[in-house]
């Protein structure tokens, strides 16, 4: 980091007086309660509201260190994941590269980067010359991603990454392993697209480092769920690493409960299955949402693991039983069924307009929640940021606004 | 929906909302919980008192009123002001889901087990309102109003109680323990001011007004706090990434204004890097003395100011 002139720390810390005392009449002494300090982290404060936090915060070290001491555990203790510039994809939380691997890695293996992109496409060219066409055509919003085939390396499902960009630092180990996958599809699409989720999203995974070393846990299996019919950019699928080969682990995605058999599995991904649940869901689940982040614990909330990271921060969450929804900034609404194993990307959207404020509570209704039942809420309603109300009657496939 | 509740009447959008909010099942009626709505509209639309509250719109319509309501956290509003009444039901649901990760929160904030239970054990004190004023019982939960998180508000809490013994504590320590920290004899801080150039000083302010508070705060927490990318990316929910760009970004652009100014008050360019680069870690140990023994400030309830903790002290790096 580029150091500043020792100056400037002096003015910082005593400022000019005219800005000791902002316009709002807020002096350094008159301090934002709890309530406001954490609507500021969690980023659901009014613009202006926000702007007069930050013009107190530039100003108390107080209330900084208050606000970074009550950040949540997960927030500090690794960075998030990379990749702003591949606005459309959501991961769960995989990897969290330290803070110097990624002052290191980051702009300055970008062309680093670049090269591997280019291993990529010339190992999809190398595994099936006659498919590359498939692989490069633009994928589409939603992919649901399959476990991959026992003679395959382990594969994580990801998101949809136009090929024709370069894949971020952190892809650069991909080479070495892409190499070594040697998946052998049944349909073409399907194939193409199982190779780039695992190929491209394999050294997410590679990279995860500490945290997934903590994390290992036994093999779980995990098929397709069902897609909601509205469109959404991404789907999320944890899958089975097989025992005997190169494992990656997936750190966010990983109730240990779960051991499927590997016919089970094998025959899911050669016939890409229709929507079937594989994984048995964890038996007692916990929430929270942490800066953004949804957490889960398995162990009553001993320990947590971050279970989902998408792009925009997450704000709310509702779940009952196995099923949980949770939604965040800029219209982000993911849901799973299976206790978080994998993840459904919603995009709720009314005549054509699709939800962009953010999400800020979610609620599930109806008389199935009254009992133990594992029936799926009658209601999903989820209140906007700017006010509004959006009712799904049928599991998050059609909204109304209200 | 902001109207006095009536005995037996509340609104239909408060009744929606209360039903929302699953109050009942706390056992809190449709006129006590429009009444705690409507405690929270006023606390920030209407309060003429000196509490913080930037969004103070004294003539915000009723709508405006009404979508604020529905953008707050219902749910957990319920639960807290149950438990803040007493309801047992509440204080069951509250313990189940927040007991456990607030012994954690305390231990990662503290990083001591025995102070970590400490903290925890006044916490919950607080929010049982053990701690009686006047004889009445009063819960800390019932200043919880929703904004945010229930989990975030008790992590907040929590750091600022701890905040306050801290600073408690530093006031406490002895003459001696401030010899032997390097903190000599506060009292013989001299201006910070006059030991460098009134040109520099005004240079750089006017360099920092330029900025955004948002930019001014990213400085301050990197700079100042010591405080990790990552840190300031979780306060200010970007991407680590972009908080150091903008760090990048930032100390190249004041370096160019401030060289600026300087050189349009006449400096040559070398003087005036002579002059940026002044060495001023001499003010900054003044500053830290004058810090520590300015303790007028009402910062959090019965605490004053504390001095910034070192560097990378509340890193986890």
């Amino acid at each position: 980091m580029i150091e500043v002139p020792k100056i400037v720390y002096d003015r910082l810390r005593s400022p000019r007086k005219d800005r000791a005392l902002p316009d709002t009449g807020l002096s350094e002494r008159e301090h934002p309660d709890a309530d406001l300090l954490t609507a500021f982290v969690e980023q659901t404060l009014s613009a202006t509201e926000r702007d007069d936090m930050l013009e107190h915060l530039a100003l108390c070290g107080d209330c900084r260190e208050v606000i970074v001491l009550a950040l949540p555990i997960a927030d500090v203790a690794a960075a998030p994941t990379p990749a702003e510039t591949e606005a459309d994809r959501a991961i769960p939380a995989l990897a969290k590269p330290g803070r110097s691997w990624l002052n290191l890695a980051w702009p300055d293996l970008r062309w680093a980067a670049l090269a591997a992109g280019v291993v990529v496409a010339a190992s999809l060219l190398l595994v099936h010359p006659g498919r590359l066409n498939q692989a490069l055509l633009p994928s589409s919003n939603r992919q649901v991603a399959s476990p991959a085939p026992p003679v395959s390396g382990a594969q994580i499902a990801s998101s949809a990454i136009p090929s024709s960009i370069a894949p971020p630092p952190e892809q650069l180990p991909i080479s070495a392993k892409s190499k070594s996958n040697k998946v052998r599809p049944n349909s073409e699409m399907q194939l193409s697209k199982k190779l780039k989720a695992g190929e491209i999203a394999a050294p997410h995974t590679a990279q995860s480092g500490m945290m997934v070393a903590n994390n290992r846990k036994e093999p779980l299996q995990a098929g397709p769920v069902p897609a909601a019919p509205s469109t959404g950019d991404v789907t999320l699928a944890a899958s089975t690493p097989p025992p005997t080969t190169e494992t990656v682990e997936v750190s966010a995605a990983a109730p240990a409960l779960v051991q499927a058999s590997p016919t089970e599995g094998n025959l899911m991904a050669e016939n890409a299955a229709p929507p079937v649940l594989k994984a048995k869901p964890p038996l007692s689940v916990t929430w929270t949402i942490t800066a953004g982040v949804l957490q889960r614990s398995l162990d009553s909330g001993q320990s947590w693991q971050d279970a989902l990271r998408p792009n925009h921060p997450l704000l709310c969450y509702a779940s009952h039983d196995q099923e949980i929804w949770t939604g965040g900034q800029a219209g982000t609404l993911f849901y799973s069924t299976d206790g978080g194993v994998t993840w459904l990307q919603v995009q709720p959207s009314i005549k054509a307009r699709q939800l962009s404020s953010n999400v800020t509570h979610i609620e599930l209704r109806g008389d199935e929640l009254r009992g133990d039942e594992l029936r799926r809420p009658a209601q999903i309603l989820l209140s906007t940021s700017d006010n509004e109300t959006w009712i799904s009657v049928d599991g998050g496939k059609t909204w109304e606004k209200h | 929906m902001t109207k006095p509740a009536q005995p037996g009447h509340v609104p239909d959008a408060t009744a929606a909302l209360y039903e929302r909010s699953g109050a009942a099942a706390y056992g809190m009626s449709a006129e006590r919980f429009a009444a705690i709505l409507d405690e929270v509209v006023h606390k920030y639309f209407l309060s003429g008192s000196a509490q913080y509250s930037a969004q103070r719109l004294p003539h915000a319509s009723a709508q405006q009123k009404a979508d604020f309501c529905a953008g707050l956290r219902l749910e957990e509003l319920a639960l807290a002001r149950a438990c803040a009444a007493g309801n047992e039901r509440a204080w069951q649901d509250f313990i189940s889901r927040y007991r456990q990760k607030l012994h954690g929160m305390a231990l990662h904030i503290t990083r001591d087990g025995a102070h970590a239970a400490d903290l925890a054990d006044s916490l919950f004190a607080d929010l049982y309102g053990m701690n009686a004023r006047e004889q009445v019982r009063k819960s800390k939960l019932l200043s919880y109003t929703g904004r945010g998180s229930l989990e975030g508000w008790l992590r907040t809490v929590m750091a600022q109680e701890f905040i306050n013994r801290y600073r408690k504590q530093k006031r406490t320590v002895s003459l001696e323990e401030q010899t032997e920290e390097g903190i000599q004899f506060a009292a013989a801080t001299p201006e910070p001011a006059c030991t460098s150039d009134p040109r520099l000083e005004a240079a750089t302010d006017e360099a920092l007004a330029e900025l955004s508070s948002e930019d001014r705060f990213t400085l301050a927490s990197y700079y100042l706090d010591g405080r990790t990318l990552a840190e300031i990316a979780a306060t200010l929910g970007l991407h680590e990434s972009s908080v150091s760009r903008r760090l990048d970004r930032l100390a190249t652009g004041l370096r160019k204004r401030i060289l600026a100014a300087l050189r349009m008050q006449g400096m040559s360019h070398a003087q005036a890097v002579e002059a940026m680069e002044a060495d001023v870690r001499d003010i900054r140990l003044n500053l830290r003395s004058r810090l520590t023994q300015d303790s007028a400030a009402t910062t959090f309830p019965g605490s004053s100011k504390i001095p910034a903790r070192d560097a990378g002290d509340g890193s986890t790096d």
